[in-house]
């Protein structure tokens, strides 16, 4: 039972969620509200890693860490080394590959927000990003507490791109969905059940506690 | 409760020009619809009064700004808000235009003091509290303070959208449809609440509604749209009481509009006789700028015309007509008869009127209708 | 009636001979294989008619799903350890074991390393410019433990070991050196003078001694389709010919057997 992957994993999955709520939310606010007539091929680019296999985003992903791609010269000057390999590369992989899952409930939920209200607050004198605050936000809790969850779960259960990018090693990239491919490669069964009954538990306890506390939130 | 009161009710007149809203506003819509309204609005409350797609909400969204017009220019005073050749916008946050929705758009999330004192948003926290409990009390409304609006009643979330459009101070008031869902008693409760304010503040009030009840209650002026145009301007009773165009007519309810031909005209007696086409019927109406034998369109209300079941001698009415009673029925509380003249006139009587006379179906009776009961309309244009 | 009879009899049997199949069998093989196999195959293919389908990727993985009734017909393993294994709880028929070449592990470094290979060796593990240095997962892949095998020979693993970066098999492990993220790697021989490959660095052929042989051997599963079609590639992959192709990629004869 390796505890170190599994705090990894949840390590990678707290922060991850955490980045895409403040990235995600200015994204999917613009895409509720703008009405550019291109938007729909910025709303295709965030939806593309629904459709992408993993290990197709992890082999590009690795190429552009890669000390051969502008990126990851760029990279490499700033820090010393490349992003394969590491925990921050792990964190940058699966901000990408989890964007849809937080973008998207955030877009539906501040979409279905009734327009007049956000007319009413204009006309009150209230600015675009208070009324986002004010009266989007709040109206939107459902919306944004899915989009944060379903990219906790997803990262945490994230196997292909892990593979690609992280390396396998362990404390830094040997997340718990490569341990347990670990053992099972190893033939480590015992010790494999072990490790995915406690993940499990643990995604499913997360999830009960949150669904439990958005139950009280319908309650206007 | 009683009838609501007709007309301005003695209020002075507000200086006129000094923060008055002018617009006009021109702009097309993909489906066809063209709106072209050029209106004045002085102090005090003026009514928008059309059927519904009439362009009357269009309106409200550009004084508001939430709609940008294709052409035109929109101030307040001296303030101009739009002005397409300026390529002036004043945007929405900025205009300080009170704006109360047809479905109220209350943030269901906020109770009814936070719901006021969100546009106060600029002042101190205590100060924010004072201002919106004053307004709260003024609307009668400041123990519901902590209620959200789910658990108001539909009056009472009428008077905090109100409330919370006017404790800003805008420069503007935009009122959409406000009393359309309301019974009659909380209509009256509104309809006073919104003219003591009225009084004291003295802004241009932009009402919207296609209720004419409304019109003589609260309208101090009316502008009547139809189709994307301004029809005619004015005191409700110039307005819908003698209507100039059909448009106006049908709008303000004259059930009875019909054609004829003149006959003859008594310039002597500042008359002249029409006769309705299809019978044998005249009438005599206010002399016009005619000749015999030409068309025209005439038109009386309903509630203009007398019923009487013995013939009536003695009056100084022009119009005495025979006919046959051929409908009756009663709706709240009119009672809509049609009879049968040669053509079928629209009367509306009163339930004790109709008891008291023993009215049904198949009587003889006699209509009385007053030379200036009968209003000469403008031939449509095109 | 008769005639009609025999007539249609006859036609019954010329149509069954003639689609009697070309037959069809489903090879799995390690990776490190996958060029080898494929020419070899398709020699196979031109000679005997019938097809061969090739399935590549890690040898643990095929054996866990040979273990959970996966029906290959032959089982390419990279090592020797895992068709022993089959054989022995009897999921695979002993007899038809054969250890088909032994493996080499190479240093290699991509073309635009300054790492001299040649004149380093071993020690190229240690220059400050390698950062990461790629190799199979030891857990589960036998190059990756022949690689470890061999650090530890050289008594650098301990050195090396937090540089080290596990590819989930010997392709993965190429991949990352090839692409540049990793600086080093201990990959195949066999994936080394590969066409894709070739060219794309230099690599140092690590002393056979530092490790234990890796003998890669293949074996017919009982769960096989069709045995006797499994055998006769087999014998194929025995000629001379196809020897050859296995020696060209990298691929050392068996020893001798006993």
């Amino acid at each position: 039972m390796s505890w170190q992957a599994l705090a990894l994993s949840v390590k990678l999955a707290v922060i991850v969620s955490a980045v895409l709520f403040v990235v995600g939310m200015p994204i999917a606010y613009w895409i509720a509200s703008s009405r550019w007539r291109w938007k729909f091929l910025v709303e295709a680019v965030v939806a593309l890693p629904l459709v992408l296999p993993p290990t197709v985003l992890g082999f590009y992903l690795l190429v552009a860490m890669g000390p051969r791609s502008p990126l990851g010269r760029l990279w490499l000057r700033a820090f010393g080394h490349t992003l394969s390999f590491t925990f921050e590369g792990l964190v940058v992989a699966s901000l990408l590959y989890s964007l849809p899952f937080a973008v998207q409930p955030f877009a539906a939920a501040f979409r279905s927000v009734d327009r007049q209200l956000v007319n009413a607050s204009a006309t009150l004198g209230v600015s675009r990003l208070r009324t986002f605050a004010r009266v989007i936000v709040p109206l939107s809790y459902a919306g944004i507490i899915t989009g944060l969850v379903l990219s906790f779960a997803h990262t945490l259960g994230e196997f292909g791109v892990v593979l690609m990018v992280g390396g396998n090693i362990p404390g830094v990239t040997r997340t718990v969905s490569i341990d347990i491919y670990d053992q099972v490669q190893s033939l480590n069964y015992a010790v494999a059940n072990q490790t995915a009954l406690v993940l499990l538990a643990i995604s499913f306890i997360t999830l009960s506690v949150v669904y439990a506390v958005n139950r009280k939130v319908w309650v206007l | 409760m009683g009838a609501l009161k007709v007309g301005a009710d003695g209020d002075a007149e507000a200086p006129a020009g000094k923060h008055a809203l002018s617009a006009h506003i021109q702009k097309c819509f993909p489906g066809g619809f063209e709106l072209a309204a050029e209106l004045e609005a002085a102090a005090g409350i003026t009514i928008l009064f059309g059927r519904s797609g009439s362009g009357k909400t269009t309106i409200l969204s550009c004084v508001a700004g939430l709609l940008a017009p294709d052409a035109g220019r929109i101030a307040v005073g001296s303030r101009v808000l739009f002005d397409r050749e300026q390529r002036l916008d004043v945007p929405v946050v900025r205009r300080n235009v009170g704006y109360v929705f047809q479905d109220l758009a209350l943030f269901p999330h906020l109770t009814a003091e936070q719901n006021v004192a969100y546009g106060l948003g600029r002042l101190a926290a205590r100060e924010r509290r004072r201002q919106a409990q004053a307004m709260l009390e003024q609307f009668r409304i400041a123990h519901l303070a902590g209620r959200k609006p789910a658990e108001l009643s539909g009056g009472e979330r009428q008077r905090v959208a109100l409330a919370r459009s006017l404790v800003i101070e805008p420069q503007v008031l935009l009122l959409d449809e406000p009393l359309a869902a309301l019974d009659l008693p909380t209509q009256s409760q509104l309809f006073a609440d919104l003219r003591r304010w009225n009084r004291e503040h003295q802004i241009p009030i932009l009402y919207v509604t296609h209720s004419q009840r409304e019109v003589f209650a609260l309208g101090e002026r009316v502008v009547v749209l139809d189709a994307g145009k301004v029809l005619a301007q004015g005191t409700p009773q110039q307005v819908l009481r003698a209507p100039l165009q059909e448009t106006v007519a049908q709008l303000a309810g004259f059930e009875n509009i019909f054609d004829a031909r003149v006959i003859a005209l008594h310039p002597a007696h500042g008359t002249m006789t029409c006769r309705l086409e299809g019978s044998s019927v005249e009438l005599e109406v206010p002399l016009a700028k005619a000749v015999a034998g030409e068309a025209a369109r005439i038109a009386v209300n309903a509630g203009d015309i007398l019923l009487a079941v013995e013939c009536p001698r003695g009056l100084s009415a022009r119009n005495v007509l025979a006919g046959r009673l051929v409908g009756l029925e009663q709706e709240g509380i009119t009672v809509h008869a049609r009879i049968d003249c040669g053509v079928v006139f629209q009367v509306k009587l009163t339930p004790t009127a109709r008891e008291s006379l023993a009215l049904a179906v198949g009587r003889e009776v006699w209509l009385v209708i007053k030379t200036y009961s009968c209003h000469l309309l403008e031939p449509e244009p095109g | 009636m008769k005639n009609v009879r025999l007539g249609s009899l006859f036609l019954l049997v010329l149509l069954l001979a003639k689609s009697a199949p070309a037959g069809e069998i489903t090879v799995a093989a390690a990776s490190d294989l996958t060029f080898a196999l494929t020419e070899i195959a398709h020699g196979y293919e031109q000679k005997s008619g019938n097809r061969v389908k090739l399935a590549f990727g890690s040898s643990g993985n095929f054996f866990a799903q040979i273990q959970n009734g996966a029906t290959f017909d032959v089982f390419f393993s990279a090592d020797v350890e895992y068709p022993r294994k089959l054989a022995a709880s009897g999921l695979a028929a002993a007899p038809t074991l054969w250890v088909y070449g032994t493996g080499r592990i190479v240093l290699w470094a991509p073309a635009d390393s300054p790492l001299d290979l040649g004149k380093l060796g071993m020690k190229a593990l240690l220059d400050p410019s390698v950062q990461k240095i790629a190799i199979a997962n030891p857990a589960h892949a036998p190059y990756g433990r022949a690689a470890v095998a061999a650090l530890q020979s050289f008594k650098l693993y301990d050195q090396v070991r937090d540089k080290l970066v596990l590819g989930e098999n010997i392709s993965q492990a190429a991949q990352f050196v090839a692409s540049g993220n990793a600086q080093l790697g201990i990959l195949a021989l066999s994936l080394a003078v590969a066409p894709t490959l070739k060219g794309k660095g230099a690599y140092w052929e690590i002393p056979t001694d530092s490790y234990p042989p890796l003998e890669q051997a293949a074996v017919i599963p009982t769960a096989a389709t069709d045995k006797s079609l499994a055998r006769a590639f087999l014998d194929y992959v025995r000629t001379p010919e196809a020897q050859a192709i296995l020696r060209q990629s990298g691929f050392q004869p068996p020893p001798e057997k006993p």
